[in-house]
């Protein structure tokens, strides 16, 4: 398969992206969604033969080309982006025959979105396989404006809000992290686009000067931290993620930041050497970003902003595990990325039904949907047990193996704010689970919602058996070749 | 580029934070993104292509970008001026302290020109607290050029420039942003019957 690796990394952007033209050229929306599926199917089939082949490489070198390098860490992400990504666009049809047209007119809307959501995901493909850090700043930038117009589709006030915050915050933050990789080109004359390679920063970095390298990892640190969504750069999180479409939602939490995150993990491989205590600052914003959103998963929040908030809990798991940086710590991250992008995307998904169920839903927390749909009900238990950390969810494991990376790497203080604040989290999302799907129905509405109830029947089954394989394979992680590679960086 | 240059550039992001009319603060900019783009070709190499794509950058940030600004600026005429959250001069102190903080922090990054170095660090953040200061949606966006701006100043100073990939794409990545965002200022004018983004705070926890 190693052979096939420069033609399925060429192939697996340039599809989407080709759909994105397309889709607008389609005379229907009944063919706009017909292309959507057979797309996405297809999309997701190359991009999972790319991770695999990325993945049953075990301890070896990364794969280089000539823009392109793909390790350990590129087949985890790009699986997750993989399969966000497809649920998020098989569950899209049933997402805009209930939403409307919003911002754009009838005509347009169908076609619009489609074409953003198609640009949105060719560019979060791209990002875990670039093989450079300008290449990968122009890719990050490039999802903003896609993804800004998709979390404002419905044209709701509220969602123009979060829309234009996303886009603003994200945008000034983006420009910070390229001032720090101007101070990185000039810190390694005489520089040009490759200097800039992963690999060439990370054999560089032993030479390079104290004082602007940390200035630059700063720069680029805080400037990712914005898009990332890490606490106290976090403002525009809740808001986008909470007034996106269901299945936008679902790709900005559980693949547009994951991928972000790895932007941030190479920058530290990278630049390791010549930057003091470069996990101390992603432990800093691990342990902000949890604190931060633990008391709002104890509040009584709408289902959407309820998992925003959680998305910011898990970020700084991420933020933690890299920044301890030890081999158990590394096979948690990528066993926590994989394990939070299934079961919050399924979350997301829920919403589509829980709406439909209960409208107010939007603007309080839901209760009761047990009385109303048992499947409902069952996709949103099974998503926050998963994201609570609940055994056998695999976020259960990759919290141990994180925290048990921290212990390794001699940091026992922070392990134990940590172990303090995942357990509030922990007994927050089980009240919500409680109160929210168990619980007593509020209010005299008591409509039931059969459409889409088949269709996330068979997301929870097959989410849900993912997340179970997931745990199955995190407990034989550690020691495995993987992990070793993991540790060992872009080199 | 010369300390004069600089220091022009610089100044003419500070006015953007002072000034009250969005036509006033979109043709600062544009004054700004002139002289950068003349600062640029100033620096630019023997290369033929070195020129070309500085002429480029300098067409579509002090041309095609304020040719935007301005119309979207048509499409969204205020009733009356939006009224700002704080006076000329606070906004104005606080962007100062920001430079001059800068100023102070930022450490030698290896140009040899200081004031370039620690000009472009502060006119980045001086971006960013225009966007913190001001209210309306469009100075905001300008806000966000002016961010830009400052960390093109350190770019164009950059031995033998960026690399052409990068420069050219982040043009197109700002074409883009500014794009959507003005696609957003209109909807946010035709939504509220103002710019004003105050307006937009309905969402709190």
């Amino acid at each position: 398969m190693t052979e096939l690796v420069p033609t399925l990394a060429w192939l697996v952007p340039a599809l989407p992206a080709a759909t994105a033209a397309l889709v607008l050229a389609m005379p229907s929306a009944r063919a706009a969604d017909r292309l959507n599926i057979g797309a996405a199917v297809l999309t997701a089939a190359l991009a999972l033969a790319l991770a695999a082949t990325a993945l049953a490489r075990g301890d070896q070198p990364p794969l280089h080309g000539r823009w392109y390098l793909i390790d350990g860490a590129s087949g985890v992400f790009e699986a997750v982006i993989a399969v966000v990504g497809l649920c998020s666009a098989l569950v899209s049809p049933a997402q805009l025959r209930a939403g409307g047209h919003g911002w754009f007119s009838a005509r347009r809307s169908r076609r619009l979105y489609y074409a953003a959501l198609y640009a949105f995901w060719a560019t979060l493909l791209t990002i875990p396989l670039a093989g450079n850090l300008g290449v990968v700043w122009l890719l990050v930038e490039a999802t903003t404006g896609a993804s800004a117009l998709l979390v404002a589709f419905s044209g709701r006030r509220a969602a123009l809000e979060a829309g234009w915050k996303y886009l603003v915050l994200t945008s000034l933050g983006l420009t910070v992290a390229l001032l720090g990789i101007v101070v990185l080109a000039i810190a390694q004359p005489p520089g040009g686009l490759h200097a800039l390679d992963w690999h060439a920063l990370a054999a560089a970095a032993p030479r390079l000067a104290h004082e602007p390298a940390l200035f630059a990892f700063l720069l680029i640190l805080a400037g990712l931290a914005a898009k990332i969504g890490w606490a106290p750069v976090h403002n525009w999180l809740p808001d986008a993620h909470s007034e996106a479409p269901a299945p936008v939602s679902a790709l900005l939490s559980a693949a547009l930041l994951p991928a972000i995150v790895l932007v941030a993990w190479r920058v530290k491989t990278a630049l390791a050497p010549a930057v003091e205590h470069a996990g101390a600052v992603f432990v800093g914003f691990g342990l902000a970003s949890l604190i931060v959103a633990v008391p709002f998963l104890w509040r009584p929040l709408p289902w959407k902003r309820l998992l925003a908030y959680s998305s910011l809990e898990h970020m700084g798991v991420l933020a933690l595990g890299i920044g301890f940086g030890t081999p158990l710590a590394l096979a948690g991250v990528a066993l926590h990325v994989a394990g939070h992008g299934l079961a919050k995307a399924l979350g997301f998904y829920a919403a589509q039904p829980l709406l439909r169920l209960d409208p107010d839903a939007a603007e309080r927390a839901p209760s009761g949907v047990a009385e109303r749909s048992a499947p409902t009900a069952t996709a949103m238990g099974v998503s926050l047990g998963s994201l609570a950390g609940l055994p056998p969810s695999p976020l259960f494991l990759s919290e141990l193996l994180i925290l048990l990376g921290g212990v390794e790497a001699g940091q026992g203080a922070v392990v134990a704010v940590a172990i303090v604040a995942l357990a509030l989290g922990f007994l927050g999302l089980l009240h919500a689970f409680m109160e929210g799907v168990l619980g007593e129905p509020a209010g005299h509405a008591r409509r039931r919602a059969h459409r889409g109830e088949r269709r996330l029947v068979a997301l929870t089954a097959t989410l849900g058996s993912g997340l179970l394989a997931l745990t199955a394979a995190g407990a034989f992680l550690p020691g495995y070749a993987f992990v070793a590679a993991l540790a060992r960086g872009v080199l | 580029m010369s300390d004069a240059l600089v220091t022009a550039i610089l100044a003419l992001g500070l006015a953007v934070i002072v000034v009250r009319r969005r036509s006033v603060a979109i043709a600062l900019l544009s004054a700004q993104s002139l002289l950068l783009g003349a600062g640029a070709l100033q620096l630019a190499g023997e290369r033929g292509s070195d020129y070309l794509v500085a002429s480029i950058v300098l067409a579509v940030k002090a041309i095609a970008i304020p040719i935007l600004l301005f119309a979207v600026l048509r499409q969204t005429r205020e009733q009356r001026l939006v009224a700002p959250a704080s006076g000329p001069l606070v906004r104005l102190a606080g962007a100062g302290a920001l430079a001059l903080l800068c100023v102070a922090l930022v450490p030698p990054l290896g140009l040899g020109d200081p004031q370039t170095e620690r000009t472009a660090v502060a006119l980045v953040f001086v971006g960013a607290a225009i966007v913190v200061a001001r209210r309306p949606a469009l100075l905001q966006l300008v806000g966000l050029i002016v961010a830009e701006n400052g960390l093109a100043l350190l770019a164009v100073s950059v031995p033998g420039g960026l690399p052409y990939v990068i420069e050219l794409g982040a043009l197109l990545d700002l074409v883009l942003v500014v794009t959507v965002a003005a696609a957003f200022t209109r909807r946010i004018h035709g939504e509220l019957g103002t710019g004003d983004t105050e307006l937009l705070r309905g969402l709190r926890d």
